[in-house]
C-alpha cells in the first residue's frame, strides 16, 4: 500500500476493503466521471491496480466482470456478450473507453449510464464486499435514485455477474445528439427469447428517462408464456401499460420527447420480434 | 507519510510531489513544462490533452496523479522523437492537415494509438479513432487523408 496526500494506492482487494472500513475515501477506478467534477479535497482510493477487480472470467452460470475493468478491456474480451459490446461501441470515444470502467459506470449511478442499461436488461447481479463478507444484489436493487446507491461506506463493488445464457437475441438503440461522446437522450435495450414458439423472456430497459434506469418486470410478464400470435393480440394493451408506466423527467430534452422516443423504440422492438 | 508519485515520462524516470487527486494534465504543463499537452475542456470532451498512458490513449485532464504510480506516460514531446511521428508529421504536411494547431498534439497521439492497434484502418475506423479529438479548423477530411498516407508511406513502422 502507498499513502499519498489525498490518496491511497493498493494492490489487493483485502487492503482496499480495510481502508474502506477505516477511512472516508472516494473509490477511484477510471476517473472519467470523478475528474469532470474534481473536488480539491477529495481523498481517493485508487482501485486501478487491484488484480481482483481487473479480471474477466466465466463460471457455469455467469460471466464475471471485475468492477475496474475498462470499457476497452470488456470490448476486446472474447467472453463479453455482444449486447454489451454494442453499448460500449457507442460509448464516448477511445480515450474514455480506455480509462472508464464498468464499475464506475454503475456506481456513479447516472440513469444515462450506457453499460448499466445493459446490465439491467441482462438480469446482471452485483457482488459487493466489505471486510466481513459479501452480498450479491440484482442491479435494480442497487439504486435508490439519481446518483444514489445502497453501497455502504465500507463496501466496494467487486464484480458484475452477467448471465451467460439468453442474451443472444437482443435489441439496442442509443439516441444521442451525435455519435461520439454523446450522452444518451434515450437509450433502450431489449432481450427477446422464445422456446418452441412460446415467449420465455421479453425484457426491456430504458435509460436516460428517469432518475434510474427503468425496467418493469410486472409488465414484461404479460407476454411470458404466450405465443407470438397471442402476444400480437395483446400488443396494444402491452403498449398502453408502458405508456402509463413510463414517466420521464425533463432534462436537456423535454419529457414529451423522451416519452415518444421510448414508445417508438418499444414498438420497433416488438415489431422486429414479429409482435 | 505522504509518498511521492513515481512514473516514467517520455522514457525518463520522474517523481512528483503533487497531491494524488490532482490532474496529470496540470502536472505535465506546470511542473514539467510539457505545453504540447493542451487544456481544452477539462471534461474529456475535446482530446486536446491526450497522452499515451501505458501505451493507450488517455485524456490527461481525467487522470488523477495517484493512479499513475509506476505507469508510463508519453506526451507529444516524447513521441515527436520517433520515426512513427515523422511519418505522421510528413503526412499531415502533405494534406495541410494542420491549421491553428491546438488539437494537433492530441490528434497525432490519437492517430498513433489507432495505427498501433490497426495499421491499415478504413476511413470509418480512422474517424472512430479520432472521434474523441475535436478539431474546429480542418473539418477532419485532411486528417483522415493524412492517416491513410502515413499508414501507406510508413508501412512497417506500425
Amino acid at each position: 500500500m502507498v499513502t499519498f496526500s489525498n490518496g491511497y494506492l493498493v494492490d489487493n482487494l483485502a487492503d482496499a476493503l480495510k481502508i474502506r472500513s477505516e477511512i472516508d475515501v472516494t473509490p477511484y477506478a477510471g476517473g472519467t466521471d470523478l475528474m469532470v467534477d474534481a473536488k480539491e479535497d477529495a481523498v481517493y482510493l485508487f482501485l486501478n491496480k487491484i488484480p481482483e477487480l481487473r479480471r474477466i472470467y466465466s463460471d457455469e452460470q455467469y460471466l464475471h466482470i471485475g468492477a475496474a475493468c475498462t470499457y476497452t478491456e470488456i470490448f476486446e474480451n472474447s467472453l463479453s456478450p455482444q449486447i454489451l459490446k454494442d453499448a460500449i461501441d457507442y460509448l464516448a470515444a477511445p480515450a474514455i473507453r480506455n480509462m472508464g470502467t464498468a464499475g464506475g459506470n454503475i456506481c456513479n449511478a447516472s440513469p444515462k449510464a450506457d453499460t448499466a442499461l445493459i446490465f439491467y436488461v441482462a438480469d446482471a447481479k452485483l457482488r459487493i464486499c466489505n471486510t466481513s463478507g459479501e452480498r450479491i444484489l440484482p442491479i435494480e436493487d442497487f439504486y435508490v435514485g439519481r446518483g444514489k446507491t445502497v453501497l455502504q461506506k465500507d463496501e466496494l463493488l467487486v464484480e458484475i455477474l452477467v448471465p451467460k445464457q439468453g442474451l443472444e437475441h437482443y435489441y439496442y438503440k442509443k439516441v444521442g445528439a451525435r455519435q461520439a461522446l454523446a450522452i444518451s437522450r434515450v437509450a433502450f435495450a431489449g432481450i427477446f427469447t422464445t422456446e418452441n414458439g412460446i415467449i420465455t423472456r421479453c425484457a426491456m430497459a430504458f435509460g436516460s428517462v428517469a432518475d434510474t434506469v427503468l425496467r418493469f418486470r410486472d409488465l414484461e410478464a404479460l407476454f411470458v408464456g404466450k405465443s407470438i400470435a397471442e402476444a400480437k393480440s395483446l400488443r396494444s394493451q402491452f403498449i398502453a401499460n408502458y405508456e402509463q408506466a413510463i414517466v420521464p423527467i425533463r432534462g436537456r430534452v423535454s419529457a414529451e420527447y423522451r416519452k415518444s422516443v421510448c414508445m417508438n423504440l418499444l414498438e420497433d422492438f416488438l415489431t422486429q420480434n414479429g409482435i | 507519510m505522504n509518498g511521492q508519485i513515481h512514473f516514467t515520462l517520455n522514457g525518463e524516470k520522474v517523481t512528483s510531489d503533487r497531491h494524488a487527486n490532482e490532474r496529470l494534465l496540470d502536472v505535465l504543463r506546470e511542473d514539467f513544462k510539457l505545453t504540447g499537452v493542451k487544456c481544452g475542456c477539462k471534461e474529456g470532451e475535446c482530446g486536446a490533452c491526450s497522452v499515451l498512458l501505458n501505451g493507450v490513449l488517455a485524456n490527461s485532464c481525467m487522470v488523477a496523479m495517484g493512479s499513475i504510480e509506476g505507469s508510463e506516460v508519453v506526451t507529444i514531446e516524447g513521441y515527436s522523437k520517433t520515426k512513427r511521428f515523422q511519418a505522421l508529421s510528413d503526412a499531415y504536411a502533405q494534406t495541410s492537415a494542420v491549421q491553428c494547431g491546438f488539437c494537433i498534439p492530441g490528434m497525432v497521439l490519437a492517430c498513433e494509438a489507432l495505427l498501433a492497434k490497426n495499421p491499415n484502418p478504413t476511413d470509418a475506423e480512422i474517424r472512430k479513432g479520432i472521434s474523441g479529438n475535436l478539431c474546429r479548423c480542418t473539418g477532419y477530411n485532411a486528417i483522415v487523408e493524412a492517416v491513410k498516407i502515413a499508414a501507406r508511406e510508413g508501412k512497417g513502422l506500425w
